[in-house]
């Protein structure tokens, strides 16, 4: 290809006279901001929802060169890999609207958000990430980078340690087993994602593209609303591929909230240290898209995808849907609720029953009803469902009669019991002195260990959130319980449940019972913040034999 | 006392992002340019900062003002134009009779230092921004008593406390509330690194450990430009290997 280079104000202006396409500017200009210059106004609702595509792994006859290692990885022969993948990490230029300009991004595989994975129990993956990155990068964002699938329940040395970021021209296998922790079905994942964690720049790392679903199924979550198989849940099925859309009704959908400056560039304040947001809020990487959909049952996987902000999700009309999952992990059984909270990098699957809306109903919202004007955390009132933020239309399709058969029994995924007795108990206290990120007073450092915990045991955790900010804290490795919610029992609710990200808002408290099975070696437990993150609100845990 | 209370704006505004390259591509008429944050100065007709705001003009041009400040010999130097423009850096804030977390920063960010000495004055310079407005002299005592008087490309700098606020701000060192954002006993700890030709920025506890800092400012390098330093490197390897026969990529958008 060949490139002229240009004034690039000179270029803009051109563009701007010669195609309209610019010519709708910034509000406030020449307002000093807090949080950023104010994005263009860019029109809702006129670009469909996107979808990655799903991940391709290696045809059976071809293979990865150089050869993966099987001693550098734990039970590596035990669950040897049946699924290869090869994929990039490149510089792209995406268009998250027709009316701004192409930003530089970084993305999977030539995909923002990256390709979607689609996993099964049982059937182990060897992911090659090669890294082909400038190796000067101008602006945020760093041409290192790490993968890590959240929450997979892999070994340490495949799960994306933060300091185990690689540089362009180098490239790092990560084994991905599938495996239910501790051999029990139970222990189930169903909504993954996978994104950077490089080490002080897993923020602007994300902000820039790196991040993506990963979906795992097994027998009863099996994928498939009309399987056969008696034991299958039979939940609304098929994960749009790119284009390819038909018959799709289990849709991933991943809020992002971002910032653009007047020449429509994608834009991030680097130097905001307690949370960066966005005036324009993203579904799957574009502004404001709509969505078409059937009279009839989908699923669809909500996952919060930060950097900073809070969601709390409502459908526009007020009606009520089924809670089936939290944080990707099956429900005992499903809740009507009308709304779900997510902190950052917290999913919740639902089934929204369109064909309860009225026929004289072409299209409703879906909403976002939490007021965050900083890092610190939302605030506790709920916005006037006409005041809240607009971040996908539904646009209802005229009745057809083609049957669905999906359905949401009362039962889904038994939990299981917490029978592994408890040797000991932490405190973990998340809190802020002299502007910097502590947790239990102590800053990160890599090579100190700040937990040793024995493989195999359970212990008492209880985290809290000091000093008025809200921290969604992630561990990383293995699904927890949470016993109690600010000293009250969890015996019901969206929160009896298996978590991988617990969010404390200002002062709160969770007990947890947590154990870690099947790996050892080190991983992090963190803020999800990705801010408070990369500024080292973090500790490493080491699971010892 | 030294007290410089004149916040001078620069004559001859530096945008980076100007120096940016725009590409074209003709078949689909896209625009290629930087999504990198881009810095300037301020000028005469900006208007006063509030407080706590970081410093973005219209188009999203990150705004250095350029204050004049004195360092711990009594030189005078202008924020931007000989702290930050160019260079790359790593900034901690403090005051001479601190009896808070001053030594402890100290001890970190000397300690990473040494560990990345190969590096130091050029490029790498240290700064040491003094939040009471400290005298030369006072700067330099603090200096001796920590061990960093004389060590090359490391400064200490005083100026009116507006001048200061400013730069701390513009670091995005900023407390929600005024009472804390002034209170001298909870000063942040935090230090920030910069490498301004690639506008590359992070951040960590300049009190936390000096393997961990040195590590982040290493890391504003690009991987080609960072010399190996062992003591830096994390226990445990990556498991990274090299592509067969990669060859390094552009960035789609290079400096000018």
């Amino acid at each position: 290809m060949r490139h002229s280079f240009a004034s690039r104000r000179q270029f803009l202006g051109g563009t701007a006279l010669a195609t309209g396409a610019f010519a709708i500017h910034a509000r406030g200009q020449g307002q000093l901001t807090d949080l950023g210059p104010t994005s263009p106004i860019t029109l809702p609702w006129i670009q469909p929802l996107p979808f990655a595509r799903h991940a391709v792994p290696l045809p059976p006859w071809a293979s990865l060169d150089p050869l993966p290692r099987p001693e550098a990885h734990q039970r590596y022969d035990e669950f040897a890999p049946v699924k290869f993948y090869n994929m990039d990490v490149k510089e792209v230029l995406r268009r998250p609207h027709p009316q701004l300009a192409a930003s530089p991004m970084t993305a999977y595989q030539g995909s923002v958000p990256g390709v979607t994975f689609m996993g099964r129990y049982g059937e182990p993956v060897l992911c090659r990430i090669n890294n082909k990155l400038p190796t000067a990068m101008q602006g945020f964002g760093s041409s290192d980078i790490i993968a890590h699938v959240h929450n997979g329940h892999h070994a340490s040395e495949s799960d994306g340690w933060p300091g185990d970021w690689f540089s362009p021209g180098q490239f790092k296998d990560h084994h991905w087993p599938h495996i239910y922790a501790g051999g029990d079905y139970r222990e189930a994942k169903g909504t993954l994602w996978y994104h950077d964690h490089r080490m002080d720049y897993t923020a602007q790392n994300t902000y820039r593209g790196l991040a993506g679903f990963f979906l795992l199924f097994d027998f009863l979550d099996s994928g498939d609303e009309n399987d056969p198989n008696p034991d299958a849940l039979r939940l609304p099925s098929g994960v749009p591929d790119g284009t390819r859309t038909e018959r799709c009704y289990d849709i991933p959908l991943v809020f992002t909230d971002r910032r653009f400056d007047q020449d429509g560039l994608l834009f991030m304040d680097v130097m905001n240290m307690d949370g960066v947001l966005g005036d324009k809020n993203l579904v799957n990487g574009a502004i404001q898209p709509y969505f078409e959909v059937e009279r009839r049952k989908y699923r669809f996987r909500l996952l919060s995808g930060g950097p900073s902000r809070f969601l709390q999700l409502f459908l526009s009309n007020g009606m009520t849907f089924q809670h089936i999952a939290n944080d990707g992990n099956l429900l005992p059984s499903p809740i009507e609720t009308d709304s779900v909270y997510l902190g950052v990098a917290e999913r919740a699957d639902i089934v929204v029953d369109f064909s309860q809306i009225p026929e004289s109903v072409h299209e409703l919202f879906l909403v976002n009803r939490l007021e965050q004007d900083n890092g610190r955390g939302p605030k506790e009132d709920l916005l006037p469902m006409n005041q809240a933020a607009q971040l996908l239309k539904f646009v209802l399709k005229p009745a057809t009669n083609v049957p669905d058969n999906s359905r949401v029994p009362k039962i889904l995924r038994p939990l299981p019991e917490m029978d592994t007795p408890v040797v000991r108990t932490r405190e973990w206290d998340f809190d802020r002195t002299n502007g910097m990120w502590t947790v239990n007073g102590r800053l990160f450092d890599h090579n100190r260990v700040d937990a040793y915990i024995k493989r195999g045991t359970a212990e008492i955790w209880r985290i809290r959130s000091a000093g008025g900010w809200a921290h969604p804290v992630h561990i990383h490795v293995e699904e927890q319980r949470v016993l109690t919610y600010n000293r009250k029992p969890v015996d019901s609710g969206p929160l009896f449940c298996r978590k991988d990200v617990f969010t404390l808002k200002q002062g709160d408290e969770m007990e947890l019972y947590v154990r870690f099975r099947d790996w050892l070696g080190r991983y992090p437990m963190h803020c999800h913040n990705t801010v408070h993150e990369d500024h080292a609100m973090m500790v490493r845990l080491e699971i010892i034999p | 006392m030294h007290s410089i209370d004149r916040s001078v704006p620069a004559s001859t505004p530096h945008g980076r992002r100007s120096a940016l390259k725009a590409l074209l591509i003709p078949a689909g008429g896209a625009v290629l340019a930087a999504c990198a944050g881009k810095t300037t100065t301020s000028t005469p007709s900006q208007p006063a900062l509030e407080r706590g705001a970081t410093t973005f003009a219209k188009d999203g041009t990150r705004v250095f003002r350029n204050h004049r400040l004195v360092d711990q010999d009594g030189r005078v130097v202008w924020s931007y134009d000989d702290l930050i423009k160019g260079r790359v850096f790593a900034a901690s804030f403090g005051y001479a009779s601190c009896k808070g977390v001053c030594s402890q920063i100290a001890s970190s960010m000397g300690g990473a230092s040494e560990l990345i000495a190969p590096m130091m004055s050029k490029p790498v310079w240290f700064y040491t921004f003094s939040l009471a407005e400290d005298s030369p002299g006072e700067m330099r005592e603090a200096m001796i008593a920590r061990g960093l008087y004389g060590r090359p490309g490391w400064r200490y700098l005083t100026g009116s406390a507006q001048a200061i606020r400013d730069i701390r701000w513009s670091f995005g060192f900023v407390e929600l509330d005024e009472e804390s954002d002034s209170n001298l006993t909870t000063h942040t700890g935090m230090a920030r690194f910069g490498h301004h030709p690639l506008d590359k920025w992070s951040s960590c506890p300049a009190m936390g450990s000096p393997v961990n800092i040195a590590r982040s400012v290493v890391s504003l390098f690009p991987p080609d430009q960072r010399p190996s330093f062992p003591a830096l490197d994390y226990d445990g390897s990556n498991g990274a290997r090299s592509i067969p026969g990669f060859k390094p990529v552009p960035q789609l958008v290079a400096m000018r």
